[in-house]
């Protein structure tokens, strides 16, 4: 079939390529706009407090005037490798017959599809052989992830997991390791749409966090044996999953004192305090185990273990004696009500999807439908997700066209892209795609497999020695590029595209049946994982290289569509997502 | 970064040494006569003028005060009573006690987790060292000062990411020079090739990227080639250029653009590490199934390989993960210090193997030190911390630095036994920098504190 190419944004010239390979300044300094709050903290307070940069693109003159309806199919394409996985030409032609609201609502009210945890019963996992084993952990995150129906929920969901961070290798010490994490995906899935304090409640709760940050098994002060409670969970929640340590400007900015420094948003005696909170939590792990049921149930209190001394931090009270429900209530209502939530979750929401370097107004929008979704209700994730995605930044032309402007694909991103794209299916239903951490002979990266609660990069990462450092931006993805990861990337690929991988192989039958037409199926590429990103000088590249394997055979059919899929996933061109 | 060729000098002068090392390699049984066969090496090597600073990093924040436990019985008393449920038994430590040279003035004495054994014969022949109570700080700062916030202080205090890059330095998240890759700016001039100057074995870390000197990664299997640009891509000669030219062509998109020059300097760099490293045999043993230890086989396969790659000053970074141990300490840190002995030990044992024994040091750091006070079968993230200084040159059997007092509430306690650092990670590192051949006026470009401090040399190496 002959897939709908219509390319009119992207530039018929030179300007995506510069063939002077000493330029040292590919940007120009007059189209960014430089909103720099101090440049003397500028490194001090990267994004890592979720308002790190000094410096975001702004869109290329004219002011572009409002999106005219409905997309174009390359904006249909770039729309979803934001919103979802992939773009396929049905999936093009959907989100521009119902617009990207629209698209939206339907992918909002989808039932969600079938649970991790459903899948690994299915498949046998429950059973007690399997009790200390992580056989399934890996498969069962890769089949979802690839075959899903609800992929903007999916989508936001492994952003979240990039957010509220629970690496399986730290998950330790517990029965059905498998089961917990999959409980833990199927959590973040279930409020993915719902409300931030329903969500932060859910996770503080939830078996996989309670193990991995030490909830579990916390323990009241003990003064005649010299014993604190844990604070690993008090500490990580408010740096990581709601406030970061500096106060925030409504755009994500750093707020500066009078002094001109940051402001701490919490102080080592917060963390103290708010330590008590999470005490008596345990998970309840029955004796003897006989099923993974454990693994999706909240946390228990044991009263006896809960600190009833008094606890202050951020401005409220727990007084001396409050159960410990009433203490978790006390403690994340105030922590929600922090205005440092929506930009700091709504910055790295749009870091995530969209840009790793959005402008403070754009920010303040999407932190704006945090506070308030319109009908008065604070932490609606709904709203937040609309706001990110419908943007003017994330959907204009004229804002992607900035050189800075994009983000670098995820590894995990671009396998999956690949994977949805050409139709990946399991020969044996097993889905039995491994670990693929391993930056030197996989992708380096895995889902929910971060080596820190720190995720797999920093949101406030700059690479040194680089044209974005000089910049003043930030590209949390360049934190896993290295001269190993770049090599390791392409060597997995190549024999992915080709053969697969644990028996999960590709259809690539639409590519075949346009393989004689070098052109078409560089225009296809292009569409189907650039968005129509790729510069002319690449499809050219491309083109006349295609065109010189022959296709008289059936392998050297199969030659140039391997060959195709895997430079695009190789170039540059692709590996920015604008 | 232009990566120069090497020179047909230095490969004549890498024969050269590759030959006279295959000698003496040939000597059985190798492990009996390393020591004798290191010193013979370097005294051979005399002209060779090199230097390896090699940082070893303990992710997640290393619990000190079981990893360097107090032994005498004053002490591990003091100690025993805080860590109620954490602590380590005195009987497990006689073989691992490190008696100082010179004794302490208050007879401390401190022994290593008893899962660090392999590192005594390094102390016993004086090439390990302990540096107490370092961690970041911005001036000398007292207890009442910290109280107080009447000095300035390090940013963003017990926070991991944080910690991590202001160690490594100076900076929070989002910093861009580290103090190894610093020290790698006013040293690269010596080098063959630039890019060799700074290599991390680990991911990437902010210690070793500089002004103008980038971090150079290598996996533990060496560099990785590319594949697709090797071979036939597909069957096509045609498309295996085409795709040289595709990931390696600049960009006028800043992501892009920046992308492609790591791959370039991986494409450049792997055939030269490929023909380094094709030289070098190693007999010492690393474990396979360390992972720290993998690391430090390559650096050492690295060192060994420095005539080719045109190296005479290098910096490293390994890390082994896994130490916020917030639970289960006692179940899973004596696994995690055993590798790094394990690991430290190999890796000593390999530069005497290759005679530079004295010209490579290696240094333990981490996020932070942790509490003092137990959580009930963890600790919590602290401040200062004590480390470990390995090498031939290095001034060992002695500790360095301020013993803190082994209290809560004490008066190095900045809370529940977090040690407020009495030498900073400054000094450390102008120590360090100055045994490399940077010069005292030199030391501001890699430390911009130390001129608060003194000394600037701590005299470990």
């Amino acid at each position: 079939m002959d897939p709908v190419v219509d390319l009119p944004h992207v530039s018929s010239g030179t300007d995506r390529d510069m063939p002077d390979p000493a330029a040292s300044t590919p940007v120009a300094p007059e189209q960014f706009v430089l909103a720099v709050s101090s440049l003397t903290t500028l490194s001090a307070c990267g994004g890592g407090s979720g308002g790190g940069s000094s410096a975001t693109p702004s869109p290329i003159a004219p002011e572009p005037s409002p999106e005219p309806s409905p997309p174009t199919t390359t904006q249909a394409a770039r729309f979803l490798q934001q919103a979802a996985f992939s773009s396929s030409e049905a999936d093009a032609a959907n989100v521009q017959a119902l617009g990207y609201a629209a698209w939206l609502e339907r992918e909002f009210a989808k039932p969600i599809s079938q649970s991790n945890w459903e899948w690994l019963y299915a498949h046998g996992y429950a059973d007690l052989s399997f009790i200390n084993s992580s056989a399934g952990a890996s498969n069962v995150i890769w089949q979802r992830l690839i075959t899903a129906d609800d992929v903007l929920r999916q989508r936001v969901t492994l952003a979240l997991s990039e957010i509220f961070v629970v690496g399986f290798q730290g998950v330790t010490s517990i029965p059905y390791r498998p089961f917990v994490m999959a409980a833990w995906w199927d959590l973040l899935c279930e409020h993915a749409f719902g409300n931030y304090r329903t969500l932060l409640e859910a996770v503080t709760l939830s078996a996989a966090m309670g193990r991995y940050l030490n909830t579990s098994g916390n323990q009241k002060e003990d003064p005649a044996r010299g014993r604190q409670p844990d604070e690993n969970y008090a500490r990580e929640v408010l740096q990581l999953f709601s406030i970061g340590l500096y106060e925030l400007n409504p755009d994500g900015t750093t707020k500066l004192g009078d002094n001109g420094q940051p402001i701490e948003t919490y102080t080592q005696d917060t963390v103290t305090q708010l330590a008590r909170v999470f005490t008596g939590w345990s998970i309840p792990v029955p004796k003897p185990v006989t099923d993974p049921s454990f693994a999706r149930l909240p946390m228990t209190l044991n009263a006896a273990q809960h600190s009833t001394l008094e606890a202050r931090f951020l401005g409220a009270t727990v007084p001396a004696g409050t159960d410990g429900r009433t203490a978790l209530g006390i403690a994340l209502d105030t922590i929600f009500k922090h205005p440092n939530v929506g930009p700091f979750i709504g910055r790295q929401m749009i870091q995530r999807l969209v840009t790793s370097n959005p402008s403070p107004a754009y920010v303040a929008r999407v932190a704006a439908a945090f506070d308030d979704n319109g009908q008065g209700i604070r932490g609606d994730l709904r709203a937040l997700v609309r706001a990110v995605l419908l943007d003017e930044e994330a959907r204009s032309d004229a804002w992607s066209a900035n050189p800075g402007f994009g983000k670098l694909r995820e590894p995990m991103l671009r396998f999956l892209q690949w994977a949805r794209n050409f139709r990946a299916s399991s020969t044996d239903g097993a889905w039995g795609i491994s670990d693929l951490s391993d930056p030197g002979s996989r992708l380096g990266q895995q889902p929910l497999n971060s080596p820190s609660v720190f995720n797999f990069f920093r949101p406030g990462y700059v690479p040194p020695n680089t044209g974005i450092a000089a910049q003043g931006l930030v590209a949390p993805e360049f934190q896993l590029v290295h001269e190993t990861s770049v090599a390791g990337y392409m060597n997995f690929m190549q024999t992915v595209v080709a053969s697969g991988t644990g028996k999960v192989v590709a259809d690539y039958s639409p590519e075949l049946a346009i393989a004689d037409d070098a052109q078409a199926l560089v225009q296809r590429m292009n569409l189907l994982l650039c968005a129509g990103a790729m510069s002319t000088a690449t499809q050219s590249t491309l083109r006349d290289a295609l065109a010189t394997i022959s296709t008289s055979t059936e392998t050297g059919r199969k030659n140039r569509v391997h060959a195709a899929v895997f430079m695009t996933l190789c170039c540059p061109d692709y590996l920015i997502q604008k | 970064m232009n990566i120069k060729h090497t020179t047909d000098m230095a490969r004549r002068a890498f024969l050269r040494r590759s030959a006279a090392l295959g000698i003496t390699g040939a000597i059985a049984p190798w492990a009996m006569q390393l020591s004798m066969l290191g010193e013979a090496a370097a005294a051979q090597a005399s002209g060779d003028d090199y230097k390896a600073l090699v940082c070893i990093f303990l992710n997640g924040g290393n619990d000190y005060a079981n990893t360097l436990i107090p032994y005498d019985s004053a002490h591990y008393g003091q100690y025993a009573g805080i860590r109620a449920g954490i602590a380590r038994s005195q009987e497990s430590l006689a073989a691992t006690a490190l008696p100082p040279s010179s004794p302490m003035a208050d007879g401390l004495q401190l022994a290593l987790a008893p899962e660090m054994a392999a590192l005594m014969p390094v102390w016993n022949n004086g090439h390990l060292a302990v540096q107490l109570n370092v961690g970041p700080l911005i001036v000398p700062t007292t207890l009442a000062q910290y109280k107080a916030r009447s000095v300035p202080l390090p940013p963003k205090l017990f926070s991991h990411n944080d910690q991590v890059s202001i160690w490594q330095s100076g900076l929070g998240e989002g910093a861009t020079q580290g103090w190894g890759g610093r020290m790698g700016d006013l040293l690269m001039s010596s080098n063959g090739n630039s890019v060799f100057t700074c290599i991390s074995a680990g991911g990437n870390a902010v210690f070793l990227a500089g002004d103008t000197v980038a971090q150079y990664q290598i996996s533990t299997s060496g560099a990785i080639a590319i594949n697709g640009i090797n071979k036939t891509l597909f069957g096509s000669a045609v498309c295996q250029n085409a795709l040289r030219t595709l990931i390696t062509q600049p960009s006028a998109e800043l992501f892009a653009n920046e992308y492609a020059r790591v791959t370039q300097r991986s494409i450049d760099a792997q055939a030269m590490v490929s023909t380094g490293l094709a030289g070098v045999t190693l007999q010492t043993q690393f474990n396979t199934q360390n992972s720290l230890a993998m690391q430090l086989k390559v650096v050492a396969q690295l060192i060994a390989a420095r005539a080719s790659l045109g190296a005479k000053r290098q910096v490293f970074l390994v890390s082994l993960g896994g130490f916020d141990l917030h639970d289960n300490l006692l179940a899973n840190h004596p696994t995690l210090l055993g590798r790094v002995a394990e690991a430290m030990r190999a890796f000593y044992d390999a530069t005497l193997e290759l005679g530079v024994a004295s010209q490579v040091t290696a240094f333990t750091a981490s996020d932070f030190g942790r509490t003092l006070s137990s959580n009930g079968d963890g600790s919590d993230h602290g401040w200062g911390s004590h480390h470990l200084v390995m090498g031939g040159a290095v001034q060992g059997q002695r500790y360095y630095g301020l013993a803190p007092t082994i209290a809560v509430n004490g008066p190095d306690d900045v809370g529940q036994g977090r040690l407020l650092p009495t030498t900073s990670v400054d000094q450390y590192a102008a120590t360090f920098a100055t045994w490399m051949g940077i010069s005292p006026s030199a030391l501001p470009l890699v430390m911009p504190n130390i001129g608060h401090f003194a000394p600037t040399s701590l005299g470990f190496v």
